[in-house]
């Protein structure tokens, strides 16, 4: 059906000179049924990953980004469902394995680590303890998991090692709270670590330090890393490739610093207008997107974005766009594209970005 | 613009909430069917009490109307007891005996606890704090064993004493409960109005703060009168209750132990009576509770 | 996990046990002075003899002496008086004697509501919204409305009246305190009968409280980590869902304290609350006084051990 046709499109666009990829996910669907109806949270994500690097998947909340993570491993909360899609890590489909086989996965293949380390550790067990049990799981004998888990709190930078390893969360800050659970998720050396906003609940200090260390592992270990983030910032620190998802869909995709130069989907831009840059024009506003986070109960017709972006035109009202090749590896899902608005809207100089500001088409809506 | 909406000052000092709240509140508990059927039982059981006062099919102290221990028939239905009398009248007295426990008990615990919850929620301070020592002081203490010793210290044996020594020992949840409630009302607008606005703290208690905390009293009040009816079985089982020949259902189950080998219906009858009362009860009461606070579900 | 710390609340705590068994006792000990009409009227005397009867309970001096006199034979003593009904009968001994009996069908009580109640709030949680779920929940509504009174006549029923008719008398439960430990009529029927109400308290407050856990941050942690499911449920999220359950351990505690005076009755247990009830309707004040200062002090230490339990659980908690 329609959703086949694009992810078979999205194929045949995808660059071939790359070697193979560890984790293909395919026309990836997550609903959940609520009171008021089923929200598709993510709606036909398909993308590729490759060993040792590193992905980030940027958005809003609400955008999907962390139901894609979770779908990949399973790990969506009740009332979800993954009611299609493949995710094919080695040629196997995690969607079909039994649930002792993808538990087999979970933390030895495929790492994950999430955004708040407080809530995230459990809070009536030790730190290293914790740690220990990723690799009792997997088949690690207790004093091979407590050897490896001291030398992996070392490794993860968290001083004095042996005696933090006897200490409960509540006794550890924020940051190597979140050491921790890196230590947790490298523990058993997975070829794929997810991170899901892992500096969002650090203050920023702490938050560099923590990047630094992800960049530094991914690149000494050869861990590939997922980089769940809603921060420009983090993608352009980090990651080599990007994702941007915008209500349940993947809208551009590409190499990091060809999206931050060049993007083509007007979303992408207007959140690279939100974020500061050293070498912006003094006079350049600071932007934030206007208007809301679209009703994923409700999605909009035809471009999801259409709604709150300045240069729809007629057609993004009623026809649904795919991702198309914009270029070299990158793609983007828009009628219109950056490069047609630069030309054809003035882009650039745009200062007032209300919706349909710069196309000036507002087909039967008030303002 | 959103700046205005906000700055819309409310005029009459109303929680604009409350009339939608009843309705929806009495909708939600139609449709719990175990609530349902314990407010039908409960219906049931108050008609037989009241028929109880003027009719019962034998005289609830006659003795030896049937065969002493006799099972039921047709012409006693529950059987008969070691006396020979007819279990279901005795039954249908006892069903007087535990709604007036249960009622009455309620009646005096909210006559206290409501007025010193809401004074102590309040104005806070010292009278607080003696009030929420006193309720610790309470809770620390078996509840069962005071009433049992207050039983007996007030004397000479009756529905009276019964009553209030179930009282002084279950006073302590309703009174927490309002003071509680009365400590979140209190910093709400509405009341803030109604301060600004010149009333009195005795008009503001019971006209405003007192309506608003309403539906988790009525909860409380219901969940009070089934243990306070268990707490009248216990100390009638014990022999402490209503004096002979009066019936109660604990006093009749306790009769009716003796004899469990030979004839079991004479315990069986007040246990069952006892135990869906009970029951009947803690549905209406999680009924009401899930109706009136939507947000605390099960 | 005995810091320092620990052991000074703890003696702290145990000060004002002392404390707490010393004002419940002068309270029922006042309170109860101040009656008219005693075990001692039961026995008709008249002129010197009652006069020799009451110098023997120290009855004649003033009530003042009586409290000093009573406070100073429990605390330097151990004594509590002797017995109105059966004289010379000391009482500290037989409450001690009674407390232990007690406490020991108190506590298979305590096990079986912790381990059932639990065990059933455990599978209705993970059971959530299923058949199963609803059951227990109707159940324990049921479970709660029944007196204890009630539940040991059914077991009574048909453990002792329905099994000895069925089997013509050759299989039945022999009801009544012998001594022995683990005969079935003897401990688990009067424990099962205390304790299935609260255990279906607790049932309740662990599914919430489970329902509440599974749904934290850490349990998703633990399922990325590849940990089984069992584990996860019983190391992870029973460990946090017992913090709650603790709470009402308290409560529980005393509600098998007073259970046992109906319960005890029943089953013929030669416990503290059978004594309670014979002693109140003897109107053998001394040992009313006697089983209150008993109780409190029981409380108190279950109390206690309650609050200790808390370190052991949860780590943040520390005194």
């Amino acid at each position: 059906m329609g959703c086949a046709t694009r992810s078979t499109r999205a194929r045949v666009a995808r660059e071939k000179s790359l070697p193979t990829p560890i984790l293909q996910v395919r026309d990836l669907r997550t609903q959940f049924a609520t009171d008021g109806g089923t929200v598709t949270a993510v709606d036909g994500v398909s993308f590729d990953l490759y060993p040792g690097e590193s992905l980030g998947i940027v958005g809003e909340s609400g955008s999907g980004k962390s139901m894609t993570a979770l779908s990949i491993l399973r790990l969506v909360p009740d009332p979800g469902r993954i009611v299609g899609g493949q995710v094919l890590f080695h040629d196997q489909d995690l969607l079909q394995l039994t649930g002792e086989e993808i538990r087999e996965i979970r933390g030895r293949d495929i790492a994950m680590i999430f955004q708040d380390p407080q809530s995230s550790l459990n809070p009536v067990l030790r730190t290293g303890f914790q740690v220990d049990e990723a690799m009792l799981a997997h088949g690690k004998s207790k004093g091979e998991a407590r050897a490896r888990t001291v030398e992996l709190l070392k490794k993860v930078r968290i001083p004095a090692a042996e005696s933090r390893y006897k200490d409960f969360p509540h006794q550890l800050s924020g940051g190597m709270r979140q050491r921790a659970m890196i230590a947790m998720g490298l523990s058993n050396a997975p070829s794929i670590l997810i991170a899901d906003e892992p500096t969002t609940a650090l203050d920023v200090t702490v938050q560099a330090q923590i990047l630094e260390l992800l960049a530094d592992l991914n690149r000494e270990l050869g861990t590939a890393i997922v980089m769940i983030t809603h921060n420009m910032g983090v993608v352009a620190g980090l990651c080599e490739r990007v994702l941007v998802m915008y209500a349940g869909e993947i809208v551009e995709q590409g190499p990091v610093e060809q999206i931050f130069e060049n993007p083509q989907h007007p979303y992408t831009w207007s959140l690279l207008k939100s974020i500061p840059r050293v070498d912006a024009l003094r006079h350049e506003r600071l932007r934030s997107i206007e208007g809301l986070a679209p009703d994923l109960l409700h999605p909009p017709l035809g471009c999801r974005f259409h709604p709150r972006c300045p240069f729809r035109i007629e057609k993004c009202f009623h026809d649904h766009p795919h991702l198309e090749h914009v270029a070299a590896g990158q793609q983007a899902a828009c009628w219109v594209t950056m490069e047609r608005a630069r030309k054809e809207m003035g882009a650039d100089q745009l200062i007032d970005i209300r919706p349909g500001a710069a196309s000036g088409v507002h087909p039967g809506e008030l303002l | 613009m959103a700046a205005t909406a906000a700055a819309v000052v409310v005029g009459r000092p109303v929680a604009p909430e409350q009339a939608s709240l009843w309705s929806d509140a009495w909708r939600r508990l139609r449709r719990n069917r175990l609530a349902l059927a314990g407010a039908i039982y409960l219906t049931f059981l108050i008609i037989v009490a009241l028929v109880a006062l003027v009719y019962t099919p034998y005289p609830m102290a006659g003795v030896a109307v049937a065969k002493p221990y006799s099972g039921p028939s047709a012409a006693h239905l529950f059987g008969a007891d070691a006396l020979g009398r007819d279990v279901l009248s005795r039954v249908m007295v006892g069903a007087q005996i535990s709604l007036t426990v249960g009622i009455g008990t309620q009646l005096i615990v909210l006559a206290i606890g409501v007025p010193i919850g809401l004074v102590a929620g309040y104005f806070g301070g010292w009278i607080d704090s003696i009030v929420s020592f006193a309720v610790n002081v309470f809770y620390g203490v078996p509840d069962l064993l005071v009433a049992l010793l207050l039983v007996v210290l007030l004397g000479h044996p009756g529905l009276d004493k019964i009553i209030i020594a179930i009282s002084v020992t279950r006073w302590m949840d309703m009174t927490r409960l309002v003071r509680g409630q009365t400590l979140a009302l209190r910093e709400r607008e509405f009341i803030e109005a109604a301060r600004a606005a010149g009333a009195k703290p005795l008009k503001i208690l019971f006209g405003h703060i007192f309506p608003n905390a309403l539906g988790p009293v009525i909860v409380q009040a219901t969940f009070g009168v089934p243990a306070a009816i268990l707490f009248e079985a216990f100390l009638s089982f014990l022999g402490l209750g209503v004096p002979p020949p009066q019936p109660s259902w604990g006093s009749m189950a306790a009769d009716g132990l003796a004899a469990i080998r030979i004839a079991p219906h004479i315990v069986v009858a007040p246990s069952i009576a006892l135990s869906l009362t009970l029951m009947a009860f803690n549905f209406l009461g999680d009924g009401l509770r899930d109706a009136l606070d939507p947000r605390s579900r099960r | 996990m005995l810091t320092r710390g620990t052991l000074i609340y703890i003696s702290q705590r145990l000060v004002l046990i002392v404390f707490t068994v010393l004002a419940v006792s002068s309270a029922v000990f006042l309170g109860i002075h101040r009656l008219p009409g005693d075990a001692l009227f039961n026995e008709h005397l008249h002129g010197i003899e009652y006069q020799n009867v009451l110098h023997h309970y120290g009855l004649d001096q003033p009530l003042f002496t009586q409290y000093t006199n009573f406070l100073t034979g429990m605390f330097l003593h151990g004594d509590l008086g002797e017995s109105f009904v059966n004289r010379g009968v000391k009482i500290a001994p037989l409450v001690l004697r009674e407390a232990t009996v007690s406490a020991e069908v108190g506590l298979f009580a305590l096990i079986f509501t912790i381990g059932i109640g639990m065990l059933l709030g455990v599978v209705a949680a993970v059971r959530q919204n299923t058949w199963v779920d609803y059951v227990l929940s109707t159940t324990s509504v049921i479970g709660y409305s029944m007196p204890n009174f009630v539940i040991a006549t059914f077991l009574l029923l048909f453990f002792a009246v329905w099994l000895d008719n069925t089997t013509n008398g050759s299989f039945y439960f022999q009801i009544g305190w012998s001594g022995t430990y683990g005969s079935i009529g003897e401990i688990w029927l009067p424990a099962f009968a205390l304790g299935f109400p609260y255990a279906s308290i607790v049932a309740r407050l662990t599914r919430a409280s489970m329902l509440e856990v599974i749904r934290q941050d850490y349990i998703r942690t633990a399922r990325a980590k590849g940990l089984r499911e069992t584990v996860i449920m019983v190391r992870h999220a029973l460990r946090n869902a017992l913090i709650p359950v603790v709470t009402i351990l308290g409560p529980l505690v005393i509600g098998i304290i007073t259970g046992g005076v109906v319960i005890e009755n029943i089953f013929g247990i030669p416990g503290l609350g059978k004594e309670f009830a014979t002693s109140i309707l003897n109107r053998d004040y001394n040992i009313v006084i006697g089983v209150f200062t008993m109780y409190a002090g029981l409380i108190g230490i279950a109390n206690l051990g309650v609050d200790l339990l808390y370190v052991v659980i949860d780590p943040r908690i520390r005194y």
